[in-house]
Formats: structure tokens, C-alpha cells, sequence
């Protein structure tokens, strides 16, 4: 039988090396950019402590506005755009047809994408002479339509967008459809005899039954839209005239380009920061929605 | 959408009532409109859905077509099927373009983490599971806060941490921070499966006389297979596509990865599409191929790997 010394060794052994590793390449980073965002820092040699200057040159860079300003607008993109277009999909794919799983299937596929594939496909997609976007609106006469979605600043971050989002349904509609599948036969046979049909009984009975779904999609939604850097990096850099910056580019940018190490840390936390904000007012809303 | 139709029989209704004999007719055929709307509108459901299916597909179909084109091909009907089938893209792409070697790069470097993450967060997930310890809220409570933190913003300082390390360019800067950001979602789903096995048989192995170690190699390890599973498919699907870490952290190009390698090709091989459709193709296919296979898995793996983070 173990004694409990040996079972005290077992429990260090065995976790230990997950926590350690865990601590050092995802706990410490975080303290330890937030320590060297008050530095100046050339990456070698001395770094000079410079106490909030990394912050207030922030604050007052266009560009950062503009890369956070890019930031929401993906962040709203994702919520209009894919929490709706798989709540539409679900509703539509309820039956376990073969059909619907072929349509599952295929709607969840560029999840498994490289999204450096994605992005470079989407590069060809909206490319001005042969890219399928212009050659589709030339197709259909809307010549005047056409432009070069990733270098126009009007529409260039849409253009984004769009493959974050056609890539992003799948799981969302998995989960609603698994949301859906949960509410009892009662509910419906309920709100058939009150007389609740079509949107009616969208709006009154089935959404607030998957109402914490819904929340859930939400929290997704943002903390997705943050992590979007692979597709913006591949398709423009972040250019033209750092237009596409996202704060995860601009860090990137500022940092490994020019060798600002303690100005790169100091944008890392404050996208920490950022993060914890909109998650946190996420909460606040949706519980007092549901509340 | 279906709400129209009702309010219609709903009113017809009544005055079918107030007109007493002649309102039947009416009736009738506002019923049979009303399934016949119904009718429509699954047949444009269907539609609806089939046309976004093919939206997501056909730009992998397209990569698919293009990778077997010439440049001359690509250029003068992109749409089209190849007029000549070309195996020399891909064969092309594999040596030129470096993707043999990247592929080997990948696989070295997934696998390895795969294993990395599944001894870890397994052993981790039991003793978490299984142990009542004096600071096991406060582990899982670091797990459960490493899971909020965006993995981007870890770029700058664990290229600092890396380089005075030393770490830097080699396999490992990929393998252990791979590792690291995978384990949390790896040990939570690894607990929850833990959580559903009874104790009564580890307590049975106890009694024969295993220690620990024991218990979990020949008990807890085995019954874990189908979790362990669906942890590999995660690990593998996020470890083969990644970009970011080794994009930062990756500069030799003996050591690029198949996403860092496929970058380039946006500039520089920029005008040779076929090169780059075959390069494309040749990343593409292994997930391809392992989401054909397993897609079920995928789904209900990524799903719970995603709420849980």
C-alpha cells in the first residue's frame, strides 16, 4: 500500500513538470512583459527604466487607436456576423439527415485549415485583376463594385473580415446545434398550443432557452477575434499604411522590426489588459440580460 | 418567416366563419397554401444551405484545381479545370520550395509536443483528480487564468525569455511553449473523463499491491484512451497549423515549419501560382485527410476544448 509520503512524492512528480512548464512559457511571460514595458530596451546591452514613457507613447500613436479601433471592428464582424449565420444554420440543420451532416461537415472544415492556407487563399480571392471577388461582381455587371479590397483603407478591414469569419462558423453551429437538440419536446409542444411559431418562437421561446449559448458564443466571439493575427499578417502585414494593424500586428511590428523590445512589452500587457476589459464588460452585460 | 402564413389562415378563419357556407372553399386552399409555404420553405432552406456549403468548399476546390495548373493555365481561366494535369507543381513545390523539408520540420516538432502535452496533462489531470493536496484549488485556479491569457501577447517576452535561454531557433522553442499553452484545455478535459472512471478499480490495483506509478500505467492510462485521443486530435490539429510561435521564434530555414514556410511564398515566389498552389496543397492535405477520417472526433473535440477555454 502507499504511504501518504509516498503518495506526496507521487503528486510532486507527477505534477510538477506540467505546472512548470505551464509557469514558464505562459504565467512568467505575462509578468514579464509588464515589468519590461517600463524599459527601453534594444534587446541587448542595458535596458534603461523609463517608467510610463512606453504607455503615453502609446496612447498618443494614431496607429494604436487605429489597430485597436480594428480590433472591435472584428470583434463586432464576428458577433454579426457569425453567431447569426450559425444560429440561421442550426435552426436549418435540426434533423440528423445526411444532408445536414454533409452540410455540418462542410461548414466546420476550414477550422482544420493552416490559417496562413486561408489567408493566402483569400490573398488570391480578392486579388484586382483575376481574384474571384472581382471576377464574380464583373460577372453580374457590378464592374463599378470592383476594387482591391486589401489595399482600399475603406473596405480593406471588412475584407479581413470575411475569411475570419467563413472560417470561424463550424464550432458556433456545433454548439447550437447541440444547444437546440436540448430543449425538451415539452417547450415546443408548449409554445405550439400559446401559438408561438416561426419568429415568434425564436425570439420568446427558443432563444432565451439557449440564452447561455448564446453568452457563451459571445465570450468566444471576442476572445477569437483577439487571437486573429495569422490571417492579417499573411494577407497584408498590417499594411497598406499599417491600415490593417490589429493590436497583435502592431506589437509584432513595433517590436521585431525595429528591435523595441520594451515598447513591444508594454503593447503585449496593455492587449492583456484589453482583453480582460472586454471580457470582463461581456460578463456584466450578458448577466444582467439573463438576470 | 413561417408566421405570415399562419396569421393569414388565422384571419381567413374567421371570416370563413362570418360567411358561413361560401367560406370553405377558402378555407381549404388557404390551408393547402399554407403547407405548400412550409414546403417552400424547407426547399429554400436546402438551397440556402447548399449554397453556403459550396461557399466554403469552393475555395478549397480551387486550391485544389490550381495546384495542378501552369502559370499560362492559372492565369487565363482560373476557374476552369487544368487543361494538362500537372504532378510537377507538387514535385516542384516539395524540393524548390523547401516543403519537403518543412514537412519533416512539422512533424518532428507536432508529434513530439503531441507526446509532450499527452504524458503531462494526463498525469497532471490524475493527480488533480485524484488527490486531495493542500494547493490544488490554486493549480487548477493558474490553469483556468492561462487559458484567458491571449496567446499573443506572449510573443515579445517569450522571444526575450527564449533568447537568454538560448533557446531560440532550435526545435524545443516550438515543442515547450506548444506544450505549455495546450496543457490547460488538456488536463481539464483529461479530469472531466477522469472524473466519469470509477475509483474502485485503481483501489483494486492498490490492493494487488501497485504503487502510484503502477496504478497509472497499467489502469489510468489504458481507460483513458478515448480522452487521450480526442487530446492528440487538438494538440495535432493546433501544433501542425500554427504560425505565430514559429514565425517569431523560428529563423533558420532548415527549422521552418509547414505555415512559416507557406508565408514566404506570399512574397516570394509571388508570381509562380502553380508553385505555390502545390505548396499549398501539399500543407493542406494531412488535415484534410485526418478531418475526413475523424471529423466527428474533431468537431466535438474542438467544441469542448473551446468552451472549456
Amino acid at each position: 500500500m502507499p504511504t501518504a509520503l509516498r503518495s506526496k512524492g507521487f503528486i510532486a512528480v507527477a505534477l510538477l513538470p506540467a505546472l512548470l512548464l505551464f509557469l514558464m512559457f505562459v504565467i512568467v511571460p505575462v509578468f514579464w512583459s509588464a515589468y519590461y514595458g517600463f524599459f527601453s530596451w534594444k534587446g541587448f546591452g542595458a535596458a534603461s527604466f523609463i517608467g510610463l514613457d512606453n504607455y503615453r507613447e502609446m496612447f498618443q500613436d494614431g496607429i494604436f487607436w487605429r489597430a485597436l479601433r480594428n480590433n472591435l471592428i472584428l470583434v463586432a464582424s464576428s458577433i454579426i456576423g457569425q453567431i447569426p449565420i450559425a444560429l440561421l444554420l442550426a435552426l436549418l440543420l435540426l434533423k440528423n439527415t445526411l444532408f445536414s451532416r454533409f452540410v455540418r461537415s462542410a461548414v466546420f472544415m476550414p477550422m482544420v485549415l493552416s490559417t496562413v492556407v486561408v489567408g493566402l487563399i483569400w490573398g488570391y480571392i480578392y486579388q484586382t485583376q483575376f481574384g474571384l471577388a472581382n471576377t464574380v461582381l464583373r460577372m453580374i455587371g457590378l464592374e463599378s463594385w470592383t476594387r482591391a479590397w486589401l489595399s482600399d483603407p475603406q473596405v480593406n478591414m471588412l475584407a479581413i473580415s470575411i475569411p475570419i469569419n467563413w472560417s470561424n462558423v463550424g464550432p458556433y453551429l456545433v454548439i447550437f446545434i447541440a444547444a437546440l437538440q436540448n430543449i425538451s419536446p415539452e417547450v415546443d409542444d408548449a409554445a405550439k398550443i400559446d401559438g408561438a411559431v416561426g419568429w415568434r418562437k425564436l425570439l420568446y421561446v427558443t432563444l432565451p432557452m439557449i440564452w447561455g449559448t448564446v453568452v457563451v458564443t459571445l465570450v468566444l466571439c471576442i476572445s477569437g477575434s483577439l487571437k486573429a493575427f495569422d490571417h492579417v499578417i499573411v494577407m497584408t502585414g498590417g499594411g497598406p499604411a499599417r491600415s490593417t494593424e490589429l493590436l497583435a500586428t502592431y506589437m509584432y511590428n513595433s517590436t521585431f522590426d525595429v528591435y523595441r523590445y520594451g515598447y513591444g512589452s508594454a503593447v503585449s500587457t496593455m492587449i492583456i489588459l484589453i482583453s480582460a476589459l472586454l471580457i470582463g464588460i461581456n460578463y456584466i452585460l450578458t448577466r444582467q440580460k439573463s438576470g | 418567416m413561417k408566421i405570415e402564413p399562419a396569421l393569414k389562415t388565422g384571419v381567413t378563419n374567421d371570416q370563413s366563419l362570418q360567411k358561413g357556407n361560401g367560406g370553405n372553399g377558402g378555407m381549404r386552399r388557404d390551408l393547402s397554401g399554407r403547407q405548400l409555404a412550409v414546403k417552400g420553405l424547407s426547399g429554400l432552406g436546402k438551397l440556402l444551405l447548399l449554397v453556403y456549403s459550396v461557399i466554403t468548399l469552393y475555395p478549397l476546390y480551387w486550391l485544389f484545381i490550381s495546384a495542378f495548373k501552369t502559370n499560362q493555365d492559372f492565369f487565363n481561366r482560373p476557374y476552369g479545370l487544368p487543361l494538362v494535369w500537372m504532378k510537377e507543381n507538387i514535385v516542384r513545390a516539395w524540393e524548390l520550395g523547401h516543403m519537403g523539408r518543412a514537412m519533416v520540420n512539422s512533424t518532428i516538432v507536432t508529434l513530439a509536443a503531441v507526446v509532450l502535452t499527452i504524458l503531462l496533462s494526463v498525469l497532471a489531470a490524475y493527480v488533480l483528480a485524484r488527490f486531495p493536496f493542500r494547493f490544488k484549488k490554486a493549480v487548477v485556479g493558474i490553469f483556468l487564468a492561462g487559458m484567458l491569457i491571449p496567446i499573443h501577447s506572449t510573443l515579445v517576452p517569450l522571444f526575450i525569455i527564449m533568447n537568454k535561454i538560448h533557446l531560440l531557433d532550435t526545435y524545443g522553442a516550438l515543442i515547450l511553449p506548444y506544450t505549455a499553452f495546450e496543457l490547460p484545455i488538456a488536463i481539464f478535459l483529461a479530469m472531466a473523463y477522469m472524473a466519469s472512471i470509477p475509483r474502485e478499480i485503481e483501489e483494486a490495483a492498490m490492493i494487488d499491491g501497485n504503487g502510484w506509478w503502477g496504478i497509472f500505467g497499467k489502469i489510468v492510462l489504458p481507460l483513458c484512451t478515448p480522452i487521450i485521443a480526442t487530446i492528440s486530435i487538438l494538440a495535432f490539429l493546433r501544433f501542425w497549423n500554427d504560425f505565430s510561435f514559429a514565425l517569431v521564434f523560428i529563423n533558420t530555414q532548415a527549422l521552418k515549419t509547414l505555415p512559416l514556410s507557406l508565408s514566404l511564398f506570399s512574397d516570394g515566389f509571388g508570381t509562380d501560382y502553380s508553385l505555390t498552389m502545390g505548396a499549398m496543397a501539399i500543407a493542406v492535405l494531412p488535415t484534410i485527410v485526418v478531418y475526413l477520417i475523424l471529423q466527428e472526433q474533431i468537431m466535438k473535440g474542438m467544441v469542448a476544448g473551446s468552451i472549456k477555454g
